[in-house]
């Protein structure tokens, strides 16, 4: 156990009397996919915030490669190889794309004091690596606020790579998405698992997870209802065990409704 | 884009290699308007040339000197600062009293000991240390905001009444009087007044080249806005250059360069058409040769169609023409005297002319975006009448500056007409070019970045060149002008503080990585945060650099006045505030140039002095102001979504 690249143990987190999170424990590697699933109010927003530092849990131990750690900060997260694209983004709408990509790590020339940033040089980069993406800009001084809900995604996933990241946690970036658009960001969640990244993907959708997933955390009302390896559940047992198993009946319609248009993500 | 209706205006599409089908190519002039301080650029030159057609000291040296003193300090200096602080999403109204203050406060820690009670440092010291006090109070400002997490608009409204009553409380307590001098007494003033308050008169400064070079700047430029357009706009020609056309564009040049000097060189009637006509035929040849040479014949132009759009369009622009005419024509161009409303008769005149007039065009813009949606014919066409209500519109101002020689008050309105008909000519030749040229080559449907990257480098070395031409041109005196009894003009150091301040803001905000990260601290904090960049620190430096800069205006206006009152400075800070947003920069911050911030203080300034300058009432001066304000502000936010068609 000791070899998992992020581990989670027994992770408990309460807001005073409020259990948020009760012995929650899963583990990713590199290369591979770890789903959070839950409805909502299981307690995934409060699992991510302690993972990328913004809270500290209050009971349990993260280890990274075996090595007990206690983040301080976002920036102390950030330093350890683990970056969190949010659900709102972390981009600047008005901005444009390479700047974006490069914000808070601008590469700078110049002499002595006098730095100003490589222009060229941000904007090739991060041109090529959206590119490597999938993801042809064409011109990376549009604002990111004109791309689409997919393409934002893809440039936060791809800052993160090439940042170095070790563990990506995506919080869920498909929620916001239409059909196809969720397709083009699963898409690129196999491509970082693919390049050697460790994955953390929340969501409450069974149906974007299951594909692209290799062990799934299944949260409900702040407890673990278990984790589990690909090959130990199906998609059915998924969506049930993230129910609860309440109106299963009704569910279980729906998702064969839906079932006709589930996006071709994976491989 | 093009009209799928009729089969000749398909063409086939350009070398376009992926990209987001989606992303519809944007035109040059859409990519010329995202710049957020060409609204502003535009309101400037506007106004000017609106006064210089009214106001007879906006044409000369003197005016414009007065004018560009006015606009720098404290107003352009402050304007660039809070520009930069606004992009970072905050405010600051302490900053006007902050000015006075800190002038104030100087001359306190200067003054000798003893007489009213001033603590006698040698300006040496005393200049750094306001500077650190400044610079302490703009983080005090930036570490409550950021500490309490209020909106800087009540905390700073908060060091704004501090500053005032300090200011006053502190000149009574120690001066016992609300204002505070004299800095000359101060030990180093003979130095530091040569850094904040040295001037130049440009009558001690004759320099017979002048106006070659003036002339020479400007035509350069003109030529270099008209081929970078081209090379912006039209597509380039795919099986590479073609050498028959270089030649042809050379001996065109060669032929509107021999026009201009025969133009300048003979003074008779004759002579002057003799040159204009060689310039008109030498631009045309030019035109068709630079096509020929680099750009992609056309495919295909389709027939003229006046759909009801473009029809209605261009008659309600003609018609707003022949208003204007009319109107001018009718009425007493030389009465200075009687008042209808707040305007001279004069100036009423002028108002409804300009009014008219610039409606007349503004719809024949229109009506030319609507043709273009038709085809290229069509729009050709427009073009036409475009050029030609230019040329009718130049021959009426100059029938009329034949006007009343006698009146010496009319002497600067007529030297504006004169200029205004050669510049109305060329603008009307560079359309008609343009308009052959749109005819024959085809019109760029992709991005090029390469041709992007050379038009946007000729642009700049446009932009330099008419810099210069104009500096010379105001800087200097001919013999002929210092003969006629000119009135001296003065040009003072605080001119060049603005600009090298303007200059520094402009590289920080745009190349730097302190800019970046003001430009996310206001575009969207938390992402920023989230990613690293320090932002409650970017924010409090922003604070400290609004300071830093009312310390600037404080020692120039220390130096200049020699006294200060307890109230200067005081209700300022909404000029500044007001100059920004008239610069283009968004009040919610995130977007924003500080160029922009330079040319809102320009903008206040000539409309604040287009109102005495035209012995208008002065009384209505402010409604002027505002109405002016809102136009600018109205014009900037149709152009930001006009061409960025962004999502918010």
């Amino acid at each position: 156990m000791a070899g998992h690249l992020l581990e989670l143990d027994n992770i408990s987190k309460y807001y005073g009397n409020i259990i948020a999170l009760r012995d929650v424990s899963t583990y990713v590697n590199e290369g591979e996919v770890t789903c959070v699933l839950g409805d909502n109010g299981a307690g995934k927003s409060t699992f991510i915030k302690i993972l990328s530092g913004v809270h500290q849990q209050t009971e349990g131990s993260i280890r990274i490669n075996g090595e007990e750690v206690m983040f301080d900060s976002p920036r102390d997260a950030l330093a350890r190889g683990i970056a969190t694209v949010y659900q709102d983004l972390a981009m600047v709408p008005l901005m444009s794309v390479w700047r974006n990509f490069f914000l808070g790590s601008e590469p700078t020339k110049g002499i002595g004091p006098l730095k100003w940033i490589d222009k060229g040089e941000a904007k090739r980069i991060a041109k090529a690596e959206m590119a490597k993406m999938g993801i042809d800009i064409r011109d990376t001084e549009q604002p990111v606020g004109t791309l689409s809900g997919g393409e934002r995604q893809s440039v936060a996933i791809a800052r993160a790579g090439y940042f170095g990241a070790k563990v990506l946690i995506l919080d869920e970036p498909t929620s916001a998405l239409g059909v196809k658009q969720s397709g083009v960001v699963l898409k690129r969640i196999v491509e970082a698992r693919n390049q050697g990244l460790a994955v953390i993907f929340i969501t409450h959708n069974p149906r974007h997870a299951y594909p692209v997933g290799n062990r799934f955390l299944i949260l409900n009302r702040g407890h673990s209802m278990g984790s589990f390896a690909k090959e130990e559940i199906s998609i059915d047992e998924l969506t049930r065990l993230m129910a609860g198993g309440a109106e299963l009946e009704a569910l279980e319609h729906e998702l064969q409704a839906a079932g006709a248009v589930s996006p071709g993500g994976g491989d | 884009m093009s009209d799928t209706s009729t089969a000749t205006a398909e063409r086939p599409s350009a070398v376009y290699t992926g990209g987001d089908e989606r992303l519809a190519y944007r035109g040059i002039f859409q990519r010329l308007f995202i710049r957020p301080e060409i609204g502003a650029m535009i309101g400037v030159v506007g106004l000017w040339v609106f006064f210089w057609a009214v106001a007879i000291p906006f044409g000369t040296a003197n005016g414009a000197s007065n004018l560009i003193d006015f606009a720098s300090s404290p107003l352009g200096i402050m304007a660039v600062a809070v520009s930069m602080l606004m992009v970072g999403g905050e405010f600051d109204l302490s900053a006007g009293a902050m000015t006075g203050a800190m002038g104030i406060l100087v001359i306190m820690l200067s003054k000798a000991a003893g007489e009213f009670g001033g603590l006698g440092l040698t300006l040496w010291i005393a200049i750094p240390l306001s500077l650190v006090v400044a610079l302490a109070i703009g983080w005090v400002n930036g570490f409550l905001v950021e500490r309490t997490k209020l909106p800087s608009f009540t905390i700073t409204l908060g060091t704004y009444y501090v500053l005032w009553g300090a200011k006053l409380g502190f000149s009574k307590l120690i001066v016992d009087q609300v204002q505070v001098g004299d800095i000359r007494d101060s030990d180093g003033h003979a130095f530091w007044v040569k850094i904040f308050a040295s001037s130049w008169t440009r009558n001690d400064h004759v320099w017979g080249p002048r106006d070659t070079v003036y002339f020479v700047a400007l035509m350069l430029a003109i030529a270099l806005v008209v081929l970078a357009a081209f090379e912006m706009h039209f597509e380039r020609r795919r099986s590479g250059a073609k050498a028959v056309g270089l030649p042809v564009f050379l001996a065109g040049l060669g032929g509107a360069v021999v026009g201009i000097v025969i133009l300048h060189t003979t003074d008779g009637t004759s002579g002057n058409w003799l040159g204009a006509a060689v310039i008109a035929a030498g631009t045309i040849v030019t035109a068709i040769g630079l096509g020929t040479w680099r750009y992609e014949p056309i495919h295909g132009r389709g027939p003229v169609q006046f759909s009801g759009a473009v029809a209605k369009n261009v008659g309600i622009g003609l018609v707003g023409i022949a208003l204007a005419i009319v109107i001018a024509w009718r009425m007493d161009a030389y009465n200075a005297e009687e008042f209808i409303f707040p305007f001279t008769k004069q100036g009423f005149r002028a108002t409804l002319f300009i009014f008219f007039g610039g409606a007349g065009f503004v719809f024949l813009f229109i009506g030319q975006a609507a043709a273009r949606r038709v085809n290229t014919t069509t729009r050709c066409v427009v073009n036409a009448a475009l050029a030609a209500s230019l040329v009718v519109l130049a021959f009426f101002v100059r029938w009329e500056s034949k006007g009343d020689p006698t009146d010496p008050n009319s002497v600067g309105s007529v030297k504006f007409r004169t200029e205004a008909f050669s510049v109305m000519l060329g603008l009307a030749l560079v359309i008609v070019a343009w308009t052959v040229l749109s005819l024959m080559f085809e019109e760029r449907r992709a991005v090029d970045p390469q041709a992007n990257k050379l038009g946007a480098r000729m642009l700049m070395l446009a932009a330099v060149l008419t810099t210069v031409g104009m500096a010379v041109k105001l800087l200097f005196v001919v013999q002929r002008e210092l003969d006629a009894g000119l009135a001296p003009a003065t040009f003072s150091v605080r001119t060049l503080w603005f600009l090298g301040f303007t200059a520094v803001a402009v590289f920080v905000l745009g190349k730097t990585r302190f800019g970046s990260w003001t430009f996310a601290v206001g575009g969207n904090k938390e992402a920023a945060r989230q990613v690293g960049v320090p932002a409650a620190r970017t924010k409090t430096q922003l604070f400290m650099l609004v300071a830093g800069a009312a310390w600037l205006c404080g020692m120039l206006l220390a130096f200049r006045l020699n006294t200060i009152q307890a109230n200067t400075g005081n209700g300022e800070e909404f000029d500044y505030i007001i100059a920004a947003v008239v610069g283009g920069t968004l009040l919610t911050g995130g977007y924003g140039t500080a160029l922009g911030g330079a040319l809102g203080a320009m903008i206040v300034s000539i409309a604040t002095l287009g109102i005495p300058f035209s012995r208008w009432n002065s009384d209505w001066a402010k409604l002027f102001l505002g109405v002016i304000l809102l136009l600018a502000m109205l014009a900037n936010r149709s152009i930001r979504t006009k061409a960025e068609g962004m999502r918010r």
